[in-house]
């Protein structure tokens, strides 16, 4: 812990690089989803359906969490390279990038839990 | 937590090499602790008393001259400065800087480092050298404001072993000499910005390589804040103003 807190900023560029890859494989499950469009609603619909289980849910969770960390970091990084925050880098990743995006994070996730108990 | 001096002696991992590319072996030496002792101060205990064979490097042992910097629990710092209280407690482990070439055992060769050093020509180029003149250099100016924190270099190539960038990336200039081209660049007096201007825009070893990750200054034992440096730099690279002169 002492490690990652004094090397915050490593840490803060393994989580975007890691994020970044995770949100690239989604990607291209995303858009060969919306592909099947293609022939026709039926089998778009079809493919939908695969999603619409226990994992695929936790899945999005995931990937909701996984998008929020990515941007907030995104915007942290940019506004170190303009010169802004700097000096306190380290509390712009643990405090806005994971903190705040924890709590964006259970903003969204909990209706998304609460709505996906009453469907079943 | 913290090493208690309840619990001396205390146990000291040391990965030993015979040289760069020779295997290296990791060897626990059992030190008693004392008050205020530092790791250089445990490494001089050991060599004295149980291994003279031990290999490391040492000058001044105040923190002024940079060439005791080791790996401590993995972390790049000063021997000298480091004292044993402060670190957690268990074995403490002490590896040779990352980065650069083993010469023997925790002393390493600086030669990479100096050789990046020289790329960016750190000798101070005025416009006339014969003039007896004092140059007035603004309040203002972006370098006086900037710049006096980041002059205490001590060329201990600690930020070198602690860059990430570094250990991918050979042909990178590394924190150090980015810094010192900062302080040359913004330096109103000074006028070789084409020679330090071409290692610098370099693809492969240039400032653009530096992914930010502020491991060089949280590393750095004299605060020298160096991803400042060299976000700085790329901007007033961008600028068209680039670099005020007098």
């Amino acid at each position: 812990m002492k490690y990652l807190r004094q090397f915050s900023g490593q840490t803060a560029q393994v989580v975007q690089r890691v994020s970044g890859v995770l949100l690239l494989v989604y990607l291209f499950l995303h858009v060969r989803t919306i592909h099947e469009l293609s022939r026709g609603p039926e089998a778009f619909d079809a493919a939908l359906l695969t999603f619409r289980n226990p994992l695929f849910k936790t899945l999005e969770l995931g990937l909701f969490a996984t998008v929020i960390l990515h941007a907030l970091n995104g915007i942290r990084i940019t506004l170190i390279d303009l010169g802004i925050g700097q000096e306190r880098q380290r509390r712009l990743f643990w405090v806005y990038s994971v903190g705040i995006g924890a709590v964006i994070f259970l903003a969204g996730a909990i209706p998304l839990v609460l709505a996906a108990m009453q469907r079943s | 937590m913290p090493v208690q001096l309840a619990e001396q002696p205390y146990r000291i991992r040391i990965t030993r090499s015979a040289g760069e590319g020779i295997a290296k072996v990791p060897q626990e030496y059992t030190v008693p602790l004392e008050d205020r002792m530092t790791v250089l101060d445990a490494l001089f205990r050991i060599q004295r008393e149980q291994d003279a064979s031990l290999t490391f490097r040492c000058a001044c042992r105040v923190g002024m001259c940079g060439t005791c910097a080791i790996s401590v629990n993995g972390i790049p710092r000063l021997a000298c400065r480091t004292r044993i209280r402060t670190l957690d407690a268990g074995p403490i482990q002490l590896a040779p800087l990352p980065n650069l070439p083993v010469i023997q055992d925790l002393a390493v060769s600086l030669d990479p480092f100096f050789e990046q050093w020289k790329r960016i020509r750190p000798a101070f180029r005025p416009k006339d050298p014969e003039s007896q003149e004092l140059a007035r250099v603004p309040a203002t100016s972006a370098y006086a404001r900037h710049t006096p924190e980041k002059r205490d270099c001590i060329t201990c190539g600690i930020c070198y072993g602690a860059c990430g960038v570094k250990s991918t990336s050979g042909e990178y200039l590394g924190p150090a000499a980015i810094n010192k081209a900062y302080l040359r660049l913004m330096d109103p007096r000074d006028i070789a910005i084409e020679e330090r201007m071409a290692p610098l825009n370099e693809e492969r070893g240039g400032v653009w390589r530096c992914h930010t990750q502020f491991n060089c200054t949280a590393a750095c034992p004299k605060g020298i804040t160096l991803t400042d440096s060299i976000t700085r730099l790329k901007r007033a690279m961008l600028s068209p103003r680039k670099f005020e002169k007098l």
